[in-house]
């Protein structure tokens, strides 16, 4: 009895070895019910579609999806045998579904882009809202005075929201007082206060008592109740994630609480905490109904935001939508847009801050 | 597939081997194995026979590509994005990675046990343990038989046969992994794939599951991934000692009989590794 000794020369043949992916290949059969499972119900729809006047969604989701996923499985009963063909049913309902909202999206997007790039310019993006009426022509006046206002109401609100959010789940989380399940009931409660009531109790409670008039910093704190039960339960769900192991490393190397989550948990869930911001900041940027009782409006630039009532892109659209001129309209279109984007280059921030490597 | 037509289907499927290994007949071949993640090669041209009914030790040191390789061998290397590979492996006669065969079958005859114990922790002991048979799909009568028999194997049933409907998540760590055996067994696998099953245990554990082990290879065959050489000594009948030079890909030094190798290795690497001088 002996062994076997490692072989260089056939090594040396098999370094001509390429790299493959042999769970890509796919029987002939498979790749012909495959097309075929894709052909034949798109005819069928194609057919409904263009050659009867049945409405298109009727078609799409009375027709064409069962049809799809009928021959979805029934490829896969042949191709696959029977364990194929849940697969197969999972299969064409997630794609499904991707597209049905990839759809929904695509089409908001292209229906603001449409509507909106007629009143951006210029001047749309640097003027402010003085001398203009809603009749004027869209060559002159601008949302600058609204983006700022927005800012700084978004701005006012993460100034408490995330401090207070990210503290509640320091609490739920690392600190574990006594009270948890109360705090986390509550902050659950929270998250399903409608806006028009957070605005309400900023109107009752500052505006109403005299304590100060509309303005950008009772826009702020409307904006902030609503804003904290979602950076307080995303920052939670996040936190959780975090292995217990590390907790128990820091502590182990004679760590107090405070530096373990302040140097250890915190920075590990640096991404996540990221995203808890911007969630909440999403979840706000656009309710209008807290500023239009809380903040009132301004066709003026507003640079101080406890003083005067300000605009912002929510009520600027609010007050053009419903006016009877094209022009007026098309300049909610344009809001609206600058609104999204405002949303995308924040959220691009965001990410480039999550992102941040470990030095 | 029947046993005659089984038998049939890995006639000529004897490899030429140097070593005692040689007109055995084998379960699973592993053919000239390469892989890679993503352009970086981390296995290099391994071939080992797994003869039937036999234990397999697959040792050598960290990050040779030991656990990659087994996770070849059931199809579950695919999985991790940017894996490929090249070489076959012969499995009833057949390559597993031709088209037309299903992964799903072949996992399901070629189990698996994880470094670390991996229970399903929303099931019963007993659920867990039969587990396998709802998400395969397979029909097997007298559910209650199933259960007794592969904890039993997995020497696990005296410790828990009066709390079969307590959770899985309350047993110690060696139990959890004894459990994870009887639940990899109640699917009756051909192969039971072992990556270095017992490195998270204690010795008392440990010991239990060597003795599973060497009782299951009656029945089938086991590939065990072990950095415990005396484990390899305890359980294995062949060996195949992994090496790989730091950034190049690993490959099969040697191979043979677990006596062989350890009482009388050709390499001197391998000489050097079984008596604990590196690695």
């Amino acid at each position: 009895m002996t062994t076997m000794l490692f072989d260089s020369e056939k090594i040396q043949s098999l370094r001509t070895q390429e790299p493959q992916h042999p769970w890509r290949r796919r029987t002939p059969k498979f790749t012909w019910s495959v097309a075929l499972a894709v052909v034949i119900p798109a005819l069928i729809a194609g057919y409904f579609l263009f050659a009867t006047a049945i409405p298109d969604p009727i078609v799409i989701i009375i027709i064409y999806l069962p049809l799809q996923l009928l021959a979805a499985g029934v490829a896969a009963a042949v191709s696959k045998g029977k364990n194929g063909v849940a697969d197969a049913f999972i299969y064409v309902l997630a794609i499904g579904g991707s597209i049905f909202s990839l759809v929904i999206l695509i089409s908001l997007i292209v229906t603001l882009f449409i509507n909106g790039l007629k009143a951006v310019s210029v001047s749309f993006l640097t003027q402010n809202n003085f001398y203009i009426s809603p009749s004027t022509s869209l060559e002159y006046g601008g949302v600058a005075h609204a983006v700022l206002g927005t800012l700084l109401i978004v701005f006012i609100s993460m100034l408490v929201a995330i401090p207070v959010g990210i503290a509640t789940a320091i609490y739920v989380t690392e600190v574990r007082g006594r009270a948890v399940p109360y705090v986390r009931f509550f902050v659950q409660a929270m998250s399903g206060v409608p806006s028009v009531v957070a605005g309400l109790f900023i109107l009752t409670v500052l505006i109403l008592t005299g304590a100060m008039g509309p303005s950008a910093f009772a826009g702020g704190l409307a904006y902030a109740i609503l804003m904290l039960p979602t950076v307080a339960r995303t920052a939670e769900e996040v936190l959780r994630l975090i292995p217990e192991d590390l907790r128990t490393g820091a502590l182990a190397l004679g760590s107090t609480r405070a530096r373990t989550v302040l140097q250890v948990v915190l920075p590990a869930a640096k991404t996540g905490i990221v995203t808890a911001i911007v969630l909440g900041m999403a979840r706000v940027v656009g309710e209008t109904a807290p500023l239009v009782l809380v903040t009132g409006t301004s066709d003026a630039t507003v640079y101080n935001p406890f003083n005067s009532p300000i605009a912002a892109l929510p009520t600027y659209i609010f007050g053009n939508v419903a006016q009877p001129f094209p022009d007026a309209v098309t300049r909610a279109w344009g809001a609206a847009l600058v609104l999204i984007i405002i949303v995308a280059i924040l959220f691009v921030i965001a990410r480039i801050i999550g992102r941040g490597k470990v030095k | 597939m029947s046993t005659a037509e089984f038998e049939k289907s890995i006639e000529g499927l004897e490899v030429e081997l140097s070593d005692s290994r040689a007109g055995l007949p084998i379960e699973m071949d592993a053919r000239d194995i390469s892989v890679w993640f993503g352009k970086r090669k981390v296995l290099e041209g391994v071939s080992i026979p797994f003869p039937k009914k036999t234990v397999t030790a697959l040792i050598g040191p960290s990050g040779c590509g030991k656990s990659t390789f087994i996770r070849t061998l059931n199809r579950l290397h695919e999985l991790i994005p940017g894996a490929a590979l090249a070489g076959e492996v012969l499995y009833e006669g057949k390559d597993i990675y031709s088209p037309d065969v299903d992964p799903t079958h072949i996992r399901l005859k070629i189990g698996m046990v994880f470094q670390k114990p991996n229970p399903f922790p929303s099931m019963t002991i007993r659920g867990n343990v039969l587990s396998g048979l709802k998400l395969s799909g397979m029909k097997r009568p007298n559910h209650d038989d199933i259960v007794e028999e592969t904890l039993r194997a997995a020497g696990l049933w005296n410790e828990v046969k009066d709390r079969l409907n307590a959770a899985a998540g309350e047993l110690s760590g060696g139990q959890q992994q004894r459990l994870v055996i009887a639940r990899a067994l109640a699917v009756q696998p051909h192969v039971l794939l072992m990556d270095e099953p017992c490195s998270a245990l204690d010795p008392a554990s440990t010991l239990k599951i060597e003795e599973t082990i060497r009782e299951l290879s009656k029945e089938i065959t086991i590939i065990i991934v072990t950095h415990n050489m005396q484990q390899a000594v305890r359980v294995s009948d062949y060996t195949a000692f992994f090496l790989a030079a730091e950034n190049e890909p690993g490959y099969v030094v040697e191979q043979g009989p677990t006596t062989d190798i350890f009482g009388n290795p050709r390499d001197q690497r391998t000489l050097d590794y079984v008596n604990g001088r590196f690695g």
